[in-house]
């Protein structure tokens, strides 16, 4: 079909056509045949888009395993694996002796993903069930460095998948090209090859982005390809950001952005004023930010399916009057991070000065900035027979010139 | 202690010692008294109310009649409840003292843990106090101080005796400041005590630190409306009037830099913040009532929102921004 996406049209249907990565195939299809007594699971690791997965399922089918698999999307609590997973592993299904089918393959994809309070328990779910199970285990993961995964990994025959190389990517993509009746300057394939560093997937879908039927694919065209993966820094999203003409073109660039959210909020409020000088659109895009801001706040640290509304907001306080943008000089330190920087040791003082208030006059430390602080900077500013209040108060010559100093609040 | 009694702070050093003398909460020390005279039957306390109305000074002087004035300090633990780091710091401390002062003294067979700012505490704090109480009931009882009792969790409420203490009356906080007055040797005038008195707002504390520094200022002569005016207006939150006055001018930067000043220097949280804010607003002569009103229901939308939102400096500056907005808009069609 016309429409459909090439990278499923032309994924690989056996283990020869998965491209690269041959000595990996190698150990991956020996441990599946089962040739050297070994451990019970694998674990695939390395880059995004070099065919990890599309390995799994290939060589599962030709060495005739029903693959039993569950990846990032399911919620991998403790319960949920083990409602899926016990019984594919404990026994190996009825039409073992009737049919071709050899066994069960349980195939865990993005096991990295398992954090924090969604999958409570899930490594060491899989951990009990690598320990009790009749049929072979595999993994996938982008990332192994991670703490949780130390228990898991002793576990487990480790495979290291690397970068797809250049070359053998730009063999695919002619290939394609080929079977789509698509003409290319050979130099674009290869700029498509370069950018997509090492990602068969991203390269195919660059690839089919940028094609079109009865046109010549040009090095020209390749431009438009953004740099994948680009850091792109806490200063040039602000600078698009404040830039853009319409929420698509703010919310691109906000999900492009590797700027940290909470960074990023804080960073947005600092520069709002100089973004919009009129008070009518300044107090309107604020607003904006503040509900970004509360729907941050009902994120927390579990309901991430709700940052999509702290971005629509964000987007939305983008765009408050596209037409008034002119560029304006960015404060990208934040100043809420720089002012208590700087007023750490005065703060420090006053703290310090309520404790010991709290302590002689039986009041919370709050309470002492309140309602003494106010009136003892008075006192002390009349520098008469201040003396015995200072020593009372075991209060240091240091905390005393703050203190005879200090503006109120 | 070789110091001259004269030039401490004057809250400490006039507060009552003896039940008979808290400022105007005579309902409340009569009950107490019933408590006094058989020790063995006395409840968990907990005392709520507005600040400087004598709850604190009330446990106190429960302490002294409890355990005597030589030993009282031995028996008695005073925690402020938002000041130590958490409730295992609270636990922990309860703990080692309760277990120190067992089988205290005479005929109190408890020591007395004084908590202070209860409702300052959280949820999970509560119910971990809740559990304190009861396991250390045998040889503890508590005073629970909050300002207001709905803070806290039901269970611990059932468990205390609860008292109520009332806004103090004006007349006997004048007096009490005419007390302090003459064994201070300080001459104020009527006029000087009722104004200190108004703006106190019957917070006892209040007054009489506003006392001791218009002495301070007048050094010996005497204390009239005008320096009590000077000291309340040196007093009063002059950097949040400044950032308020700036904003309903239209000039949010600068009133958002003022706002980084407080932050900075006192590290105030956007509640208190806006606790500041809405008293100022009021004060402000040069806006009309129904204008006061409109402000009045922005800081409300955004006191809402920095509950529920994650970083109370952005709330507080769409709060600055919103009245720049209405204020430019007030400024040019005047």
């Amino acid at each position: 079909m016309k429409n459909d996406l090439w990278v499923e049209k032309y994924r690989p249907t056996t283990i020869a056509d998965v491209i690269g990565n041959e000595e990996a195939k190698t150990l991956f299809v020996e441990w599946l045949e089962n040739k050297r007594p070994t451990k019970k699971a694998v674990l695939l690791y390395g880059p995004a888009g070099v065919g990890k997965t599309t390995l799994v399922n290939v060589a599962g089918n030709e060495y005739k395993f029903r693959i039993i698999e569950m990846n990032a999307s399911d919620t991998r609590s403790e319960k949920a694996i083990n409602r899926v997973a016990t019984p594919a592993t404990s026994f190996t299904g009825l039409d073992k002796f009737s049919s071709e089918i050899k066994g069960n393959l349980l195939f865990l994809d993005e096991v990295d993903g398992i954090a924090g309070n969604e999958d409570r328990g899930g490594v060491n779910a899989i951990i009990k069930i690598i320990e009790n199970t009749h049929t072979p285990i595999v993994m996938a993961a982008n990332d192994i460095d991670i703490e949780k995964l130390r228990p898991l990994k002793k576990l487990c025959v480790l495979i290291k998948f690397q970068q797809t190389r250049i070359p053998l990517i730009i063999m695919s993509l002619k290939r394609i090209c080929e079977q789509e009746n698509i003409t290319y300057e050979f130099e674009a394939l290869e700029k498509i090859a370069i950018n997509s560093q090492g990602d068969v997937r991203s390269a195919i879908n660059d690839l089919q982005g940028l094609s079109e039927e009865g046109r010549t694919l040009t090095e020209q065209d390749t431009l438009a390809l953004g740099h994948r993966n680009k850091d792109i820094s806490m200063y040039d999203t602000l600078k698009n950001y404040f830039a853009a003409k319409n929420t698509v073109e703010a919310t691109n660039i906000l999900s492009y952005s590797t700027v940290e959210c909470d960074d990023l909020l804080m960073s947005i409020g600092d520069n709002m004023s100089k973004r919009y000088t009129d008070p009518t659109k300044l107090a309107e895009a604020y607003n904006y930010l503040s509900l970004s801001d509360v729907f941050r706040g009902r994120v927390g640290t579990e309901n991430w399916h709700l940052l999509k509304y702290v971005y629509n907001n964000l987007a939305q306080a983008a765009i408050v009057d596209p037409e008034s943008y002119k560029p304006f000089e960015l404060v990208t330190p934040p100043i809420r991070v720089i002012t208590l920087f700087w007023t750490k040791p005065k703060r420090t003082l006053l703290t310090n000065i309520c404790t010991k208030i709290g302590t002689q006059c039986h009041t919370s430390k709050h309470e002492a900035k309140m309602l003494f602080i106010p009136y003892l900077r008075l006192m002390l500013q009349q520098k008469k027979n201040t003396s015995t209040l200072i020593k009372w108060l075991k209060l240091t010559p240091e905390e005393v010139t703050f203190l005879t100093g200090l503006k109120m609040f | 202690m070789a110091i001259n009694e004269e030039t401490l702070m004057w809250v400490e050093k006039y507060r009552p010692k003896n039940l008979k003398d808290v400022v105007d909460q005579h309902d409340i020390v009569e009950s107490l008294k019933a408590f006094m005279r058989k020790p063995k039957a006395m409840p968990h306390l907990m005392f709520a109310g507005i600040p400087g109305t004598g709850k604190t000074t009330t446990a106190l002087c429960i302490a002294r009649e409890l355990f005597g004035t030589q030993n009282w300090k031995n028996f008695t633990l005073e925690l402020n409840a938002s000041d130590e780091r958490g409730i295992d710091t609270v636990r922990e401390r309860v703990k080692d003292f309760s277990r120190y002062s067992r089988g205290a003294f005479g005929d109190v067979p408890f020591a007395l843990i004084i908590l202070d700012e209860c409702d300052q505490m959280t949820g999970p704090a509560q119910t971990a106090l809740r559990r304190i109480m009861e396991t250390s009931s045998r040889t503890s009882r508590f005073i629970l101080i909050c300002n207001q009792s709905s803070k806290i969790i039901e269970p611990i409420q059932s468990r205390c005796a609860i008292f109520r203490f009332s806004r103090l009356d004006r007349t006997a906080m004048v007096e009490h400041l005419r007390d302090i007055g003459k064994k201070e040797n300080v001459n104020a005038s009527s006029e000087a005590i009722w104004r200190i008195v108004d703006y106190a707002e019957g917070d006892l504390r209040h007054a009489i630190n506003a006392l001791q520094t218009a002495a301070a200022y007048k050094d010996g002569a005497e204390v009239d409306e005008k320096v009590v005016s000077q000291i309340i207006g040196e007093a009063s939150p002059k950097q949040v009037q400044l950032m308020l006055n700036k904003a309903i001018n239209g000039d949010f930067i600068e009133a958002r830099r003022v706002m980084y000043d407080i932050i900075g220097i006192y590290g105030f949280t956007g509640a208190e913040i806006i606790r500041q804010m809405q008293k100022e607003l009021f004060k402000i002569s040069y806006i009309t009532p129904e204008q006061k009103a409109e402000f009045s229901n922005i800081l409300g939308e955004y006191d809402y929102r920095l509950t529920q939102g994650a970083n109370s400096d952005l709330q507080l500056s769409a709060l600055l921004a919103q009245f720049a907005r209405v204020g430019k808009a007030l400024g040019d069609s005047s």
